[in-house]
């Protein structure tokens, strides 16, 4: 195999604003380089960025790989991450041009495959049991009901809505890109932990390890019962934001004959009831569209990808209930514990690098001159989610500060007059 | 209200109104099973709105006030019922639309369940019981929001209950469940008599609420006749007789427990899980206790239902006996469902009064179990007729849950026999003042063994009445204290032979809680001192590896509904 192994890689990293884009390409001794693109979506981009920004970063990616991609891979589908795989009516659009590029392959988490029956707790081939891409639908029409509800509702106060507005903008369904995904490839991959993937045949001499997400079935096995099941949850949500008709803005009046008033002026002896009853249902949609987030989150596909003893690692947006599959193996743990360029996971965010995973990098340095220390690699946008108050702040300041610190990070938010990729170069040899 | 007639003794003392017997599902030839039911007569203001229940019906999600439920008062001081039909609805479309159709029969449906479930915890304590939330009237909003969800709120005084589409579309309302109502006022008054059993401690702790809650519910159902009645052979109810074939311990636990979980409506089901139907069909003779999917509270809390409902099973078929045949193989029908309805009022009055003796902190089942016994001894020295106590004591073992390990022989608690001074309180304000009850306390704090350091205080002095069994009245007094010690990690080895799990900080702060209940005699003497201990350092190193394994410790402070979060968190776990 040594023969055939890449001799470097180079990571360009897009400046998307809030998402993921990152392309590799591998070099060969022998043959043409070999790229994979790593996800491709935005939620927001800093302000006075041209509007061709996506664009702009498809025709790259075209340039770049010389007009073929050997595979796509889409960690979950979160618009941050997929968004620009969405196509348009006259093919102008950014999803046409990577198609454009006919990958061979295109890998995405379990959760998405067509086939997957309505019971399915896993992927077809383990022959699992749980409702899951139907539940990816609820999950989101849970999320567009919740943005639709957080614009109908006056009393909603400026913080709530924006909180809503992120959570639920990046969680409502791409359905351009979700399609895209599905077909545009020679070949189209579900994983799951543990699944051997296609990607080691499109990447000669590279060792790829699908560390997550954990079907149900492999969930099951490190956490206790559930007491219900969470997909018929989502779904139930779904419908129960549906009985208030929440598809047309202000919700549905259940028995229009008995109103007594709709405000604004409610009787006084209503009115302590009312403020407590809006507060709760504000608390309670927060709470639901950030289980959802999570939920979502937590389907992201993760990669470690090994060319000798280096290794790069790539989770998406894993957050703990992902990795804690993985982390729960011995040999997996070995494994992350010798990671050389780590890509941070969910925008930096404070739960998505679990404490024992970071903990275990062995090559975290605070010398910046030392030649093996850990790189990281974060695509992020400050302001754009969270607060440093209640310290969800994204990035978090503490992971950001431990990552400059113990590590050589490279931060999307760097990038400055115009410039809208960085590279890395990797050597392997 | 006036005194009507110029007498005290013309006012009336109940008032009955319409409920939906089970919830919308449970029908009798299409239409749905409405029932009357009892309930203490008051004032009642439009809503409606009464002494302790206060209904408003406002839509968080549409943001509409619906029109208030008003009543009548007719020339007798009680009100009319407005759902009362004088004749039958010709169709049963009419008759169901006249009820789901009209929120003002939500708003009353609501209210009669709770005011229902109220009279009973006082019926059976002998005195006013207060809700855990602030103010003497709980709020009840039937239709707060959109959503699959019910739940009392502790800070938002009141009971909140959603609706969501049902599989046909339609809408589906938690209010119009008896079942989820019922459940949701239990824990207003679980928590108005033992406030800190919302505090995190143990998975007994956590399970107890959600499973008392469920008994309540399902017991209290069994005084509603007509219902039972029409499940226990799957009849109209109507014919007198019924044969011995559906009263055979097999038959009637599929017609009625099961027939009853199955009946509570599979949507409606949702809005709590499925605990109720799951743990009626869990099989008894295994430890349940020790295995790990039963460490999560919701799971837990089914073994406490199963082993009262197995018991309350048992008992009702040893009272059949007694039930004579009439024809052929056949008993008359309302006298078998008088015996159950018999067995289910004396079991919840015994769910009910054990709560006073219960400790007041880190409940463990074990702990429920020896206050259920002791109650029923006190009130039932003999128990030879039909066995409660031995039967209880069978049945919560069949689901790994035997007495408190410090109770006596039969499972019951000690009586209190050691010397005490009495002489520095006085016997009046003992009876209801908590700085008595705590000066007490301190002058007898050696043999009650209560540690000098941390915080004590008597949290409510409380008097419980009944009926003795030569028919006098007998009073008793409740107190509860509690101690609260607040030690950092690192020093709860030397302060109290507490081992913290190896991966807590030293420097966090952790709260470790004792206390007990004093139950005083009628002639003020300390019977009981039901406690838990704060040197119980076994316990205390298990509560405290529990909650850092639960990742209690790790959650950001949040003073949002314990119920509503714990509903959420249990779908998505």
């Amino acid at each position: 195999m040594a023969g055939t192994a890449p001799k470097s890689l180079k990571i360009r990293t897009y400046h998307v604003g809030f998402g993921d884009c990152f392309l590799l390409s591998f070099e060969y001794a022998r043959g043409p380089e070999r790229h994979v693109l790593i996800d491709y979506g935005s939620t927001g981009l800093p302000a006075k960025t041209p509007k061709t920004r996506m664009m702009d970063i498809a025709v790259d990616i075209r340039k770049r790989t010389g007009g073929k991609l050997h595979a796509v891979v889409a960690t979950h589908r979160h618009k941050d991450h997929i968004s620009g795989f969405e196509t348009k009516k006259n093919g102008n659009g950014t999803g046409d041009v990577i198609r454009s590029l006919k990958p061979d392959l295109v890998v995405q988490p379990w959760t998405e495959d067509p086939k997957l029956g309505p019971k399915a707790t896993g992927p077809v081939a383990a022959g699992g049991g749980a409702k899951r891409l139907a539940d990816l639908s609820s999950m989101q029409s849970v999320a567009a009901f919740t943005m639709l509800q957080s614009r109908s509702t006056r009393y909603f106060n400026k913080e709530l809505r924006e909180q809503f507005n992120f959570l639920g903008e990046s969680n409502i369904s791409n359905p351009g890109a979700v399609k895209n995904l599905m077909s545009m490839g020679k070949k189209s991959e579900y994983v799951h932990a543990g699944k051997k993937t296609a990607l080691e045949k499109v990447l000669p001499g590279v060792k790829v390890d699908v560390l997550g997400p954990p079907t149900v079935k492999q969930t099951a096995t490190i956490k206790k019962q559930r007491d219900r099941d969470p997909n018929e949850f989502w779904q139930l949500q779904a419908r129960a934001m549906n009985a208030a008709g929440m598809t047309e803005a202000g919700g549905k009046v259940l028995f229009p004959k008995h109103v007594r008033t709709r405000g604004p002026r409610f009787p006084v002896d209503t009115r302590w009831l009312i403020y407590r009853a809006r507060n709760i249902r504000g608390d309670n949609l927060l709470q639901i569209v950030r289980m959802l987030d999570k939920a979502m989150n937590n389907t992201s596909v993760i990669l470690l990808l090994r060319v000798g003893k280096f290794s790069l690692l790539f989770p998406g947006d894993a957050q703990i209930e992902n990795w804690q599959y993985a982390l729960d193996n011995n040999a997996n743990r070995k494994l992350l514990a010798g990671v050389d360029v780590y890509k941070v996971g969910h925008h930096g965010s404070t739960n998505a690098t679990p404490k024992t995973l970071w903990q275990g990098f062995k090559k975290k340095s605070k010398d910046a001159g030392n030649k093996s220390r850990l790189r990281t690699l974060m695509s992020t946008m400050e302001h754009k989610h969270g607060s440093e108050e209640s310290h969800t702040e994204v990035p978090r300041t503490t992971l950001v500060s431990a990552l400059k610190t113990q590590s050589e990070l490279f931060s999307t938010q760097q990038l400055t007059a115009g410039k809208f990729f960085h590279e890395t170069l990797v050597k392997f040899s | 209200m006036k005194n009507r007639g110029g007498s005290r003794h013309s006012l009336p003392t109940t008032q009955k109104l319409t409920i939906i017997a089970q919830d919308p599902s449970v029908r009798l030839n299409g239409k749905i099973l409405t029932t009357e039911i009892e309930i203490p007569a008051e004032e009642i203001l439009d809503g409606p709105c009464g002494y302790r229940i206060n209904v408003i019906d406002y839509d968080s999600t549409s943001n509409v006030l619906y029109q208030p439920a008003s009543y009548q008062m007719l020339d007798n001081g009680s009100y009319k019922d407005p759902f009362k039909r004088s004749r039958p609805a010709r169709t049963a479309a009419q008759h169901n639309d006249a009820l789901v159709g009209d929120p003002r029969f939500h708003s009353q449906n609501v209210y009669a369940i709770a005011m229902r479930i109220l009279a009973r915890f006082e019926f059976a304590l002998g005195r006013r019981v207060p809700w855990g939330s602030h103010g003497h009237q709980l709020h009840v909003a039937p239709h707060a929001f959109a959503d699959a969800n019910a739940f009392y709120s502790k800070q938002d005084r009141g009971l909140f209950f959603g609706y969501f589409a049902g599989g046909n579309g339609k809408p589906v309302f938690a209010c119009l469940s008896h079942d989820v109502v019922a459940h949701e006022t239990t824990h207003a008054l679980l928590d108005g008599l033992r406030g800190r059993f919302l505090e995190p401690s143990s998975p007994d702790q956590a399970a107890f609420h959600e499973g008392f809650a469920d008994i309540v519910a399902l017991l209290s159902v069994f005084s509603l006749k007509d219902l039972v009645a029409k499940l226990i052979d799957g009849s109209t109810g109507a014919a007198r007789l019924i044969d011995q074939k559906f009263l055979e311990p097999e038959a009637l636990r599929e017609s009625v427990l099961f027939g009853l979980a199955e009946q509570m409506g599979e949507e409606l089901s949702k809005v709590r899980g499925e605990a109720l139907r799951r743990s009626i069909r869990l099989a008894p003779g295994r430890d349940y206790m020790a295995e790990p999917e039963y460490q999560e509270p919701h799971r837990r809390g089914e073994l406490l239902v199963a082993a009262i409902m197995n018991a309350f099973l048992e008992i009702w078929l040893k009272r059949l006996d007694r039930v004579g045949f009439i024809q052929g193989r056949k008993r008359d029908r309302s006298l078998v469902i008088d015996e159950g309805a018999a067995v289910a009022d004396h079991l919840l009055t015994m769910a009910i009064r054990a709560l006073d003796y219960c400790p007041p902190t880190d409940l463990a089942f074990s702990d429920y179990l020896s206050a259920l016994l002791t109650i029923d001894r006190e009130v039932v020295p003999d128990d030879s007729r039909f066995n409660y106590r031995e039967v209880l004591v069978k049945c919560f073992g069949a689901y790994g849950i035997a007495p408190d390990s410090d109770a006596d022989k039969d499972g019951t608690w000690r009586r209190c026999d050691i010397d005490l001074v009495y002489s520095r309180t006085h016997f009046d304000s003992m009876l209801r003042d908590k700085e008595e009850v705590f000066r007490f306390l301190w002058e007898n704090r050696k043999a009650l063994d209560i540690v000098r350091e941390g915080y004590v205080e008597v949290e409510t002095v409380r008097p419980s009445f009944r009926v003795a069994p030569d028919g006098f009245i007998l009073r008793e007094t409740v107190a509860e204290y509690v101690q609260i010690l607040t030690l950092q990690v690192g020093e709860l080895k030397d302060a109290l032979d507490i081992d913290p799990p190896k991966d807590m900080p030293h420097w966090k702060r952790v709260r470790i809680f004792g206390g007990g209940a004093l139950i005083f005699n009628e002639y003020g003497q300390l019977k009981y001192q039901i406690r838990n201990r704060i040197e119980d350092s076994k316990g205390q190193t298990a509560r405290l590896k529990y909650l850092w394994e639960s990742g209690y410790f790790d959650r950001e402070p949040d003073d949002k509904s314990h119920f509503a979060a714990l509903h959420l968190a249990r779908a998505t776990d």
